[in-house]
């Protein structure tokens, strides 16, 4: 019984809906727009976080790091991977690139000095690096704006250390370091190239030297090395990654400690934790306006045809079925805006998201937790953005109709059939 | 309204098991009120639309009542129909008391017992012709087949042949009128309530109306109570009621009784 009847109600509604086509068009406009700014407002939050986490791991840390278990928090240049003789660096690399998800990783060594060019002197941190492996795993062989990644002999600075020292491509600097056996190793070196990642501490601090180089300057064996910074292919996975990872580094030498950015950067993954719940948040936000305008047009609407409500339950109709009638209306009022949301958004998405907006002109990059953020209003492909937004404007859509369906269900039979 | 107050209309033995609304109908009149009553709240002083009605129905009646304007036809149906509550005294339907059922029950009766012709017609106006007709069956799950089938069956007989797709706003008024008739005859419920049927009709169309009417009730035993100021309708009546100011004034039979 109920099914053979069932279907009249959802026509009722689609012919209530192409009743007043004006209405009906402004209404579902109202969520139409809604879906818009809810997936582009996703949208430009996700490409944010996405960037921020980019930024925040690909320029220097990498996703997964490795460390002697000693070494955090005080990063003192004794705790080398392995303990002071050091381990067999090459069988580690091979055996965390072995691993599923391992995009490269890369050995450092870590130093505090001075780098100075005679004139100008400051202090910077020196990184000893192998200029290859770090091309998969950081971005300062790609953001050099002058000459190269430096070789045995030669150093590499940010550019605004290259500024404060007043040094180019080609000048030579003194650099001067504490060294493992208590002694101060200082030497001279030729400035092979100038980076600039776009986060300040690594531009402003960061000096970058030859692996072999620096640690014959720190006094250090080649076996020595503080950290293996790794990149994974997908940073959102970079925990299962993080965990094969400690498996296979413990396999080749015990007291490491493997960690994925989530825990060596607790600000960066808590901003973003956060930023991914605030997508409901905002479509709470967008729809909860809506909403008013929606639920009050079909009040308006509703209030309209109480007599026919009447007419329906004179015959017979219960209340609940004419209630349902406007709950129907909401929900293919939904999927209405939704078709023409969709319409609407994802040309619009695919727009902004190869013509990104530059704003640098009025706003100044965002760091945020040892990352930034470039000022630019672009918006991230994403499954969740529209899927989020289609859930809120259907749910919007059927919320808006419960008080007028409560309105619907309780006309009385009666009261709208005098004819006057 | 208090819950099963009807219980008491049937001894429960005799139906265990049936829901009473279902079981009642052969005992008692088609139509039973007793003292009614509808007082209306209205500025500057109530109206007092129906002052005291004892009217009896019997099964396969076919009464008419006639009145002036504004004499309480009207809110008389609607007071048998359970559309609106009495201000004082109770209607029985097939012996079942409708004052004290619930609006659940109550819908369920007028869709089971009753057909409606609204005075105003009052077609759904996003349904078809068809859709309008057949309104009732589809809330009792008669099938589609069947359904078009008995419209159509019916629109054939009271010239509406072709109109079933037609909406009631591309219909002309004694069309809608008689989509009106369709609806409520349809379900062949046991009791049909009409307000001026006939009102708006040609006399041609008025007979073939009235005639599937008579012959309803001729052949199913339906009972009809009209309020009309059509005296085709009168003559037709078994039984005439006139209506003053909310009372009975007389009844008599076309006989002469
Ligand atoms: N909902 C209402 N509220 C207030 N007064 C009403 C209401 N319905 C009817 N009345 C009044 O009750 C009285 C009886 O009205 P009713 O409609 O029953 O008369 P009627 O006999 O059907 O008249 P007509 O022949 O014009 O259709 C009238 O005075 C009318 O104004
Ligand atoms: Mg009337």
């Amino acid at each position: 019984m109920r099914r053979a009847s069932g279907r009249i109600w959802w026509r009722i509604a689609w012919r209530n809906l192409g009743r007043n086509r004006r209405r009906t068009a402004l209404t579902a406009s109202a969520l139409s727009f809604g879906f818009v700014a809810s997936v582009l407002m996703i949208g430009y939050m996700h490409g944010m976080m996405e960037e921020l986490v980019s930024n925040g791991t690909r320029v220097a840390t990498g996703q997964v790091q490795i460390h002697a278990e000693e070494y955090e928090p005080e990063r003192s240049i004794h705790e080398t991977l392995g303990g002071r003789e050091g381990l067999d660096v090459g069988a580690l690399l091979d055996a965390v690139e072995a691993q599923d998800g391992v995009a490269g990783a890369a050995p450092r060594l870590y130093g505090g000095g001075l780098v100075s060019t005679g004139d100008e002197t400051v202090g910077g941190i020196l990184m000893g690096v192998d200029p290859v492996r770090e091309e998969v795993v950081s971005r300062f062989g790609s953001s050099l704006v002058a000459g190269r990644m430096p070789g045995p002999g030669e150093i590499a600075l940010g550019d605004e250390m290259a500024e404060s020292v007043a040094a180019g491509v080609g000048d030579e600097v003194v650099l001067v370091a504490p060294a493992a056996d208590g002694s101060t190793g200082n030497d001279l070196f030729t400035v092979s190239g100038i980076f600039s990642v776009g986060v300040g501490a690594f531009d402003d601090s960061y000096a970058l030297v030859e692996l072999g180089t620096l640690g014959e300057l720190m006094a250090m064996d080649p076996g020595r090395i503080h950290e293996v910074a790794v990149s994974v292919d997908r940073v959102r996975e970079a925990e299962p990654a993080a965990d094969l990872i400690r498996e296979a580094a413990a396999a080749v030498a015990p007291g490491l400690r493997t960690e994925p950015w989530s825990v060596l950067q607790p600000q960066l993954f808590f901003i973003v934790t956060y930023a991914n719940s605030m997508n409901w948040v905002v479509a709470a936000f967008i729809f909860g306006m809506a909403a008013f305008g929606v639920a009050n047009a079909m009040l308006l609407a509703t209030f309209e045809r109480r007599r026919e409500f009447g007419v329906a339950r004179a015959l017979g109709t219960s209340g609940l079925a004419i209630g349902r009638i406007v709950v129907y209306e909401g929900i293919l009022l939904g999927l209405l805006s939704l078709a023409a949301g969709l319409v609407l958004a994802v040309p619009l998405m695919v727009f902004i998201h190869e013509n990104p907006i530059d704003l640098s002109r009025f706003v100044d990059t965002w760091s945020f937790g040892g990352s930034a953020v470039r000022p630019l209003l672009t918006v991230e492909y994403s499954v969740v953005g529209p899927l989020v937004s289609a859930i809120a404007l259907v749910i919007t859509g059927i919320a808006a109709a419960l008080l007028p369906a409560w309105r619907a269900v309780r006309v009385p039979p009666a009261d709208s059939l005098a004819n006057r | 309204m208090g819950e099963n107050s009807n219980s008491g209309t049937v001894p429960d033995a005799v139906h265990a098991g049936r829901s009473t609304e279902d079981a009642v109908q052969p005992q008692g009149h088609a139509v039973r009120t007793a003292n009614l009553w509808k007082i209306y709240p209205q500025e500057p002083r109530p109206v007092e639309a129906v002052r005291g009605v004892d009217l009896v129905v019997e099964n396969g009646e076919f009464v008419a009542m006639a009145g002036p304007s504004g004499s309480g036809k009207t809110t008389v149906l609607n007071l048998l129909g359970g559309l609106t509550g009495p201000t004082e005294g109770t209607v029985r339907i097939g012996g079942q008391e409708i004052t004290a059922l619930s609006d659940r029950e109550l819908a369920r009766v007028r869709l089971k017992r009753i057909g409606f012709v609204f005075q105003s017609y009052n077609l759904l106006p996003m349904l078809t012709a068809q859709e309008n007709a057949e309104f009732t069956l589809l809330l009792r799950g008669v099938p589609a087949r069947e359904r078009r089938e008995r419209v159509r069956n019916l629109f054939d007989e009271i010239g509406l042949e072709g109109m079933e797709d037609r909406f009631p706003l591309k219909l002309s008024g004694g069309q809608q009128q008689r989509v009106a008739v369709a609806r409520a005859v349809l379900g062949e419920p046991d009791l049909v309530l009409a307000d001026e049927p006939t009102a708006n009709l040609d006399s041609a169309t008025a007979e073939a109306l009235l005639d599937v009417m008579e012959q309803l009730n001729r052949t199913r035993g339906t009972t009809f109570v009209f309020s009309t100021h059509d005296p085709r309708v009168m003559e037709r009546a078994g039984r005439l009621i006139r209506l003053v100011d909310g009372r009975i004034a007389d009844e008599s039979t076309p006989d002469g009784a």
